[in-house]
């Protein structure tokens, strides 16, 4: 025991990405990938990882002194930083996420066996939601593995369960039969637009009410693009920052921020997309593994909700949201988090939302803005176990002692992972 | 002149990187070393579609629009049996065969 402890205390002095190379080093090798894919993709994952928090780190030094800038002179307060995807960075480094892994193949397994449910979880990416609430009750907990996995099994299971129920509009919609996707926020969408859909075709006027996607993305697509949509909101938040009659070094204050949010905006997804490059191909193998084993059962096997974005009302509605929800989250009082970074989940939920609205973007605008609103709250009232769980990985150890708060939407606002860290403080855990 | 092929989802993280290793994996096994294999976002798709050495598109999403390269429904390497990933595989290496 005393052995083992050693071992665990050693490896978690490691740092995340060295420890996320280790983790899927051995579980290539269980997994039985062979040596090279299985070194491949973990040092590729590792690399990834410590890509993401860099450009985090940028994003937080030039953001944090514009927020507390913006406070003071306007006495708002929205003192938290949005880094939205950087919770893979938590999902895939925190030190249960083999123990998780392996939790819920197998849990998913039994489930399918006792036909449970119908969802087969062969998207092992998209366990990162679950992986990422774990970490946040591991920080909860201070430090428990055990019940963080409980916590992301728990998630998990539950999108297993709202995948059942949302699979066959999905297939419809998208034509493409024997698919379910139970990632996070996005299936939890559709469950929130079934009844406010409802509601809106029975107002008249309304119900008939739409806007042609095309004629939306020729006029405004250039907001659309993350890079210019983050450099257009670095810009307007350095103005209420630093003011315009600052002379040139205000301004070049100003450009400077636009342009760190932009970098932000644009690279932290390629960065997600590198520990995606690594963990995959090692998990490949397990995925054919299980959907051999259940070829002869009716089925809906998981895909990630980026299959869910053809549509043209998708990205129509998303250009239309993204001004709208920056709006609405800076004029709500008690909201403590401007989106930006976060915006990037809207597409995926706009891709949840129009088979329901039947590809109205009116109506997906409308259903959007009242389902962000939950998330805007909740990203607040969860930053602190957030920012607990960066900190006990070693990221941002500095800026953290010294009052920064980190918050997302995706999972920090998540309306069923804020569920299942309520449950667990009502149990007494709270972060010191 | 390398032959380009595109594989492209919604945020280039996840779908595009399992057609992308299924294709590189067999572009491989074909001995093939002209071809490039390139994920990207969907939405980034015009600033490929003038380049000369694009010969194809790889879709993990429906498309709703028509290209002058042929497209291809990426939707087996996801949720598709070995033969079914066989066979588009098998399509894939003919059109680049053609191309």
């Amino acid at each position: 025991m005393g052995i083992l402890s050693t071992a665990v205390g050693w490896l978690l002095s490691l740092g995340s990405s060295l420890i996320v190379m280790i983790v899927l080093i051995i579980l290539g090798l269980v997994f039985r990938v062979g040596w090279q894919k299985a070194v491949r993709g973990g040092i590729t994952t590792g690399v990834g990882l410590a890509g993401l928090f860099l450009v985090v780190n940028v994003i937080v030094s030039a953001l944090q002194p514009a927020v507390a800038e913006m406070a003071t002179r306007f006495g708002v307060s929205k003192s938290l930083v949005d880094v939205n995807w950087a919770d893979a960075g938590i999902a895939w480094g925190w030190p249960g996420v083999a123990g998780l892994i392996v939790s819920i193949l197998v849990v998913n397994i039994l489930m399918l066996v006792l036909k449970m449910t119908k969802t087969l979880w062969t998207d092992v990416w998209s366990y990162w939601h679950g992986s990422a609430l774990a970490g946040f009750v591991w920080a909860l907990t201070g430090g428990n593995v055990l019940l963080g996995i409980l916590a992301g099994v728990l998630y998990l299971v539950a999108g297993s369960l709202m995948s059942d129920m949302t699979a066959k509009k999905y297939q419809e919609f998208n034509d493409m039969p024997g698919i379910g996707v139970p990632c996070g926020t996005t299936v939890q969408a559709s469950l929130f637009a079934m009844p406010v859909v409802w509601v809106l075709d029975r107002i008249p006027g309304l119900k008939d009410w739409d806007a042609s996607p095309e004629g939306i993305k020729k006029r405004f697509g250039l907001v659309g693009e993350p890079g210019v949509m983050g450099f257009l909101l670095g810009v307007i938040i350095g103005i209420f920052a630093y003011g315009v009659g600052t002379g040139d070094f205000g301004i070049a204050k100003i450009l400077g921020l636009g342009m760190n949010v932009a970098v932000m905006m644009m690279i932290l997804p390629r960065m997600v997309s590198i520990i995606a490059e690594g963990i995959i191909p090692i998990t490949m193998s397990i995925v054919q593994y299980m959907r051999e084993r259940f070829k002869d059962r009716e089925i809906y096997v998981a895909v990630d909700c980026a299959v869910l974005l053809g549509h043209p009302a998708v990205m129509a509605s998303t250009i239309i949201l993204f001004p709208l929800l920056v709006l609405v989250a800076a004029v709500l009082p008690g909201v403590q988090m401007l989106p930006i970074a976060s915006l990037a989940v809207v597409p995926f939920w706009a891709g949840a939302v129009v088979p329901y609205t039947k590809g109205n973007v009116v109506k997906t605008v409308i259903v959007l803005l009242l389902y962000a609103i939950p998330f805007m709250y909740l990203s607040t009232w969860s930053a602190t176990s957030h920012t607990a769980a960066f900190q006990m990985m070693g990221q941002y150890a500095d800026q953290i002692g010294q009052g920064l708060k980190l918050a997302s939407w995706d999972m920090g606002g998540d309306i069923l992972g804020n569920i299942i860290q309520g449950i667990f403080m009502l149990f007494g855990f709270r972060t010191a | 002149m390398s032959k380009l092929i595109v594989v492209a989802c919604g945020a280039g993280i996840n779908t595009s990187t399992i057609a992308e290793d299924s294709i590189r994996e067999r572009v491989a096994k074909e001995g093939m070393t002209d071809v490039l294999v390139k994920r990207i976002l969907m939405a980034d798709i015009e600033g490929y579609l003038g380049r000369t050495d694009l010969i194809m598109i790889v879709s993990m999403m429906k498309v709703f629009r028509t290209f002058h390269v042929p497209v291809f429904q990426g939707m087996p390497f996801l949720i598709g049996s070995q033969q079914e990933r066989d066979a588009l595989l098998d399509k894939i290496v003919d059109a680049i065969k053609k191309a």
